[in-house]
């Protein structure tokens, strides 16, 4: 999947977001000693909707953890604008979606949602309700507003997380599987929201998942990553048109783009080790 | 565009639990009316029975009154088991709301440091297993006699279990929810307050549910050593005397206060936790 001349200046002439410099992680010490990713070299740009995929115990999510200063990496480092993500942290760059939501349940949607703005201590008193109206809207929750998370379906509890991550007004939107626990059904729905949601916000989106089809629907590149240690086997570029309109998944070209992450992975497998 | 502006999907939209929390609470009250039916009839049917045996045998009186005799010396001096059974009540509460204090404000410490725990811990456990029957005579002895030593058993009883509880519920913060408030830079207070203690709730009410029985108990163990006021000093004197119906009557007035103080607690524990899974089914006594 070679880039196109065109598509390559576009590439160089945008600011890289996020450098991933000789990025290498390790659990446990000793015998116990667990390599998690090895050396991660990559770029990603600004506005860039970037998917991390790979199979269960890659790496993945430590990447995005200490992406996010929510862990430290034993080796190399990871730059975000300049700043390390201890600074971006406390710059507040950062919004995340987790599998969980992970929404307090003695909070409605709305209180979930302007806990964002809570924890600001800057953010000003007379936005916040307008935007936590707004973004309750733009999750497609209108009527839910003054419901309480054990009143809500698995799909509407990551729309509530979204809008909260979101009301942060996030530079790096975090993504850890975030529809990982919803069916099939809601699933795609979900993708094509975010993609709506996304499209109108200059917001660079790292996005963790599983899914071959939800990696090719929703991103600019695909990270494909082998399994332990982690490593980069291949950077895959998408070029679907955008917006990227529903039953895209129907194409020729979409099925294209699976089948060649399907090898990729397949090709990372590794022989298990005999012990 | 329109397509991808579309509301969310249908199988999106439903909530799962529709009701209020209010509607609910009523439910829980009828629920609660239906399920004391059986037990009523039941202790009912008991009581008859023991009448019938007792008046057909003819057992002396001071060894076992019958339910009639008891009743008639509970109605007959009503204002006398009312006096002490709120002079009890009182001790109860008091001691139990001295002791959730401190060990509130001790799982707080416990939580923020280790060393602290390390400290505070082994002491809060010394002072658990020593039996507070032991201790009773040593505070009468400190403290006098009026309601203040009743209520230091009483919260000496209750500090453990609500300190372990909530101390338990301090560090048991979804994991999650954590990366989230530090991923936006959340300040401590922040945590403290708006992640840590609300996940505390549960396991305080929890921590209540033993507390409050035990709370009553501790006053009744002071009230046996110094013979002046409540339903503790009330058994003591009746035992004296083998003044059955009197012994009973304290007795049942006990078990009344027991059981509302434990209803009153899992009412307040339905209204603050109604987000809770333990309050979306079952049983709240």
């Amino acid at each position: 999947m070679g880039r196109g001349d065109w598509e390559q200046s576009v590439v160089e002439n945008r600011k890289p977001h996020v450098t991933f410099r000789g990025l290498t992680h390790e659990y446990g010490n000793g015998d116990a000693r667990v390599t998690a990713l090895t050396d991660i070299d990559l770029e990603i740009y600004e506005g860039e909707f970037v998917s991390i995929i790979g199979p269960s115990g890659c790496g993945k999510t430590t990447l995005l953890r200490i992406v996010g200063d929510l862990l430290t990496p034993t080796h190399g480092t990871v730059r975000i604008d300049h700043a390390t993500p201890y600074e971006a942290r406390h710059q507040r760059l950062f919004g995340a979606v987790f599998q969980d939501a992970a929404l307090l349940p003695w909070r409605t949607a709305a209180e979930n949602v302007s806990l964002s703005f809570e924890l600001n201590r800057d953010a000003d008193g007379d936005d916040k309700n307008r935007d936590v109206d707004e973004l309750l809207d733009t999750v497609g929750l209108g009527g839910f507003h003054d419901s309480y998370p054990y009143q809500l379906s698995g799909g509407m509890k990551q729309r509530v997380a979204l809008a909260r991550a979101l009301a942060a007004r996030p530079r790096i939107l975090l993504m850890d599987e975030p529809f990982g626990s919803l069916d099939e059904i809601t699933r795609p729905d979900m993708g094509y929201e975010l993609l709506r949601i996304w499209e109108g916000r200059p917001t660079t989106v790292l996005f963790v998942t599983h899914s071959i089809v939800e990696a090719v629907m929703l991103s600019d590149r695909v990270i494909v990553l082998s399994p332990r240690p982690g490593e980069i086997v291949d950077v895959v570029d998408i070029e679907l048109s955008r917006p990227r309109l529903q039953f895209i998944e129907e194409s020729q070209e979409f099925a294209d783009y699976t089948a060649l992450m399907r090898g990729l992975l397949k090709g990372a497998r590794r022989e298990p080790l005999a012990v | 565009m329109s397509l991808l502006q579309s509301k969310p999907a249908q199988n999106d939209t439903m909530p799962v639990g529709g009701s209020s929390p209010q509607s609910r609470h009523f439910a829980n009250l009828s629920r609660f009316a239906r399920r004391g039916f059986f037990p009523i009839i039941t202790l009912a049917a008991v009581g008859a029975l023991w009448e019938v045996i007792v008046r057909v045998s003819g057992v002396a009186e001071y060894l076992v009154p019958t339910p009639s005799a008891v009743w008639s010396r509970l109605t007959g001096d009503l204002g006398y088991f009312l006096f002490h059974g709120l002079i009890t009540l009182y001790e109860s509460l008091g001691g139990f709301a001295m002791g959730t204090v401190v060990a509130v404000v001790a799982a707080g410490v416990m939580a923020h440091s280790r060393l602290l725990e390390r400290t505070v811990y082994p002491i809060a456990l010394l002072i658990k297993v020593t039996p507070i029957v032991a201790i009773a005579p040593l505070f009468v002895i400190w403290f006098g006699f009026g309601s203040f030593p009743k209520m230091m058993i009483a919260a000496l009883i209750t500090f453990f279990p609500v300190m372990v509880n909530t101390f338990i519920g301090l560090r048991s913060v979804n994991p999650t929810t954590m990366d989230f408030f530090r991923l936006l830079d959340a300040g401590q207070a922040h945590v403290l307050f708006k992640l840590r203690v609300p996940s505390a709730l549960p396991y305080l009410f929890a921590a209540f549910r033993i507390a409050v029985p035990l709370s009553v108990i501790g006053a009744v163990v002071g009230e046996w050593f110094t013979g002046d006021r409540g339903l503790g000093s009330v058994i003591i004197v009746a035992h004296h005397n083998i003044d059955m119906p009197t012994l009973f009557s304290a007795i049942a007035v006990l078990a009344c206060i027991g059981l509302g103080l434990t209803g009153i607690t899992a009412l307040i524990e339905r209204r603050v936790l109604f987000w809770h899974d333990s309050q979306q089914s079952g049983p709240g006594l």
